[in-house]
């Protein structure tokens, strides 16, 4: 695999080991730290400093029936994992991807497809999966929040640079982008999106309305 | 009951995961529900879903003891990535919200020099690479623990522009990542 040059920002990574990304971008940054070890180092530091902050905070009491309420739960549940979701048709996504439930794909273009990814919404924000051919554009789209996307396979470019497999791009509102694919395969990317995709050309505009992503 | 040290919280885990001990994850319950309470209370949540939230963290801790491996992580880092993965996954955010947290209520000086000693190793170097920072970048990189709109908060107390917040947090983790850098 070709080196991994764009990863997410810092405090992205912080927001991540804390908790208090939205779940759309959390499983984003999880797909892209089973590809970086370098993120997913720096993350393990910042889940030990979670660790840490939350064996020194002060206890809260509990309810008075708190400890035999949880007896009795753990008694009923037999100590059984709940029953694990059937992994998706995808074998090559990294683990964490893996047991999400994936949509059928949809054509959006010429080349360009795009199926749902079953992780739970937070808002308009929601994880999609798109394979874009060579040479062609994303899809327009507006962006009314931040915009997460992580390569899985093959590559485009924009102005903000190259992007690769594992690599990791972040736009927000001020960001006007349309990246082109110049990898010889279809690239790949997850994204999780706030905003509405836009068709482009006469069909897109036609189809848009029956296009619910 | 004197408190559990790192290792004693870590064999109590490989007892629940190897033998599924009753007694052992009692320990466990007393010891890290109330601070998963008090965790999800600062970041927002009523008394009510904090409680609920503690016993759904410790709940998934009972069902997945076995796969804890103390070379991996310590103890209160494992149970803290448990929660963590709850607050994100199952925790709906209108029980998050149905309190505005109070600025004044976090903690002031959470890693106090026994909590570094009692922790496992990538505890302790957290805890000295945190140490290393300004009061200010440190107090910053705690806040985002616990609540999501912190930024927004921390910039109304402060009275600074949202921007400034954000960029000074910045600083304050790529300071942190390169301290933690330098230990490895």
């Amino acid at each position: 695999m070709t080196r991994i040059v764009h990863i997410p920002a810092e405090e992205t990574l912080l927001a991540y080991a804390a908790g208090t990304l939205r779940a759309p971008e959390a499983a984003v940054v999880a797909a892209h730290l089973a590809l970086c070890p370098e993120s997913d180092r720096f993350v393990a530091e910042l889940q030990a400093l979670g660790g840490a902050l939350i064996g020194s905070l002060p206890p809260t009491a509990l309810a008075a029936d708190s400890l035999g309420r949880m007896m009795a739960r753990i008694d009923a549940d037999g100590g059984e994992a709940g029953a694990e979701l059937p992994m998706n048709d995808m074998a090559d996504l990294p683990e964490p991807l893996r047991r999400y439930p994936l949509g059928p794909w949809r054509w959006l273009g010429p080349g360009t497809r795009v199926r749902s990814v079953g992780v739970p919404k937070d808002g308009d924000c929601r994880v999609l999966m798109f394979s874009i051919g060579p040479g062609r554009k994303m899809p327009q789209h507006t962006h009314d929040g931040v915009e997460m996307t992580l390569v899985l396979e093959g590559s485009y470019r924009d102005e903000s640079g190259h992007f690769g497999p594992g690599d990791f791009e972040e736009a927000d509102t001020a960001t006007d982008h349309q990246p082109v694919v110049d990898s010889d395969v279809p690239c790949l990317c997850l994204v999780a999106l706030d905003g509405q995709i836009r068709l482009s050309g006469l069909v897109g505009r036609m189809i848009q309305p029956f296009v619910r992503l | 009951m004197q408190q559990p040290d790192s290792a004693e919280l870590g064999r109590l885990i490989e007892a629940v995961g190897l033998n599924r001990d009753r007694a052992a994850f009692a320990r466990l319950f007393q010891h890290f529900a109330p601070r998963l309470k008090t965790y999800l209370m600062r970041a927002g949540a009523a008394p009510s879903a904090a409680e609920d939230f503690a016993q759904e963290a410790m709940l998934t801790v009972w069902r997945k003891a076995s796969l804890f491996d103390p070379r991996r992580a310590g103890a209160s880092t494992w149970v803290f990535t448990i929660a963590r993965n709850l607050r994100i996954d199952a925790l709906r955010r209108e029980k998050l919200d149905s309190r505005e947290p109070d600025i004044t209520e976090l903690p002031d000086d959470p890693l106090t020099p026994d909590a570094i000693l009692s922790g496992a190793d990538d505890t302790i170097r957290v805890g000295s690479a945190l140490s290393a920072l300004t009061d200010d970048q440190a107090r910053l990189i705690k806040l985002s623990y616990f609540h999501e709109k912190a930024h927004a908060e921390i910039a109304r107390e402060l009275g600074i522009p949202l921007g400034t917040v954000k960029s000074r947090l910045r600083l304050a983790v790529i300071k942190l990542r390169s301290l933690l850098s330098e230990t490895q």
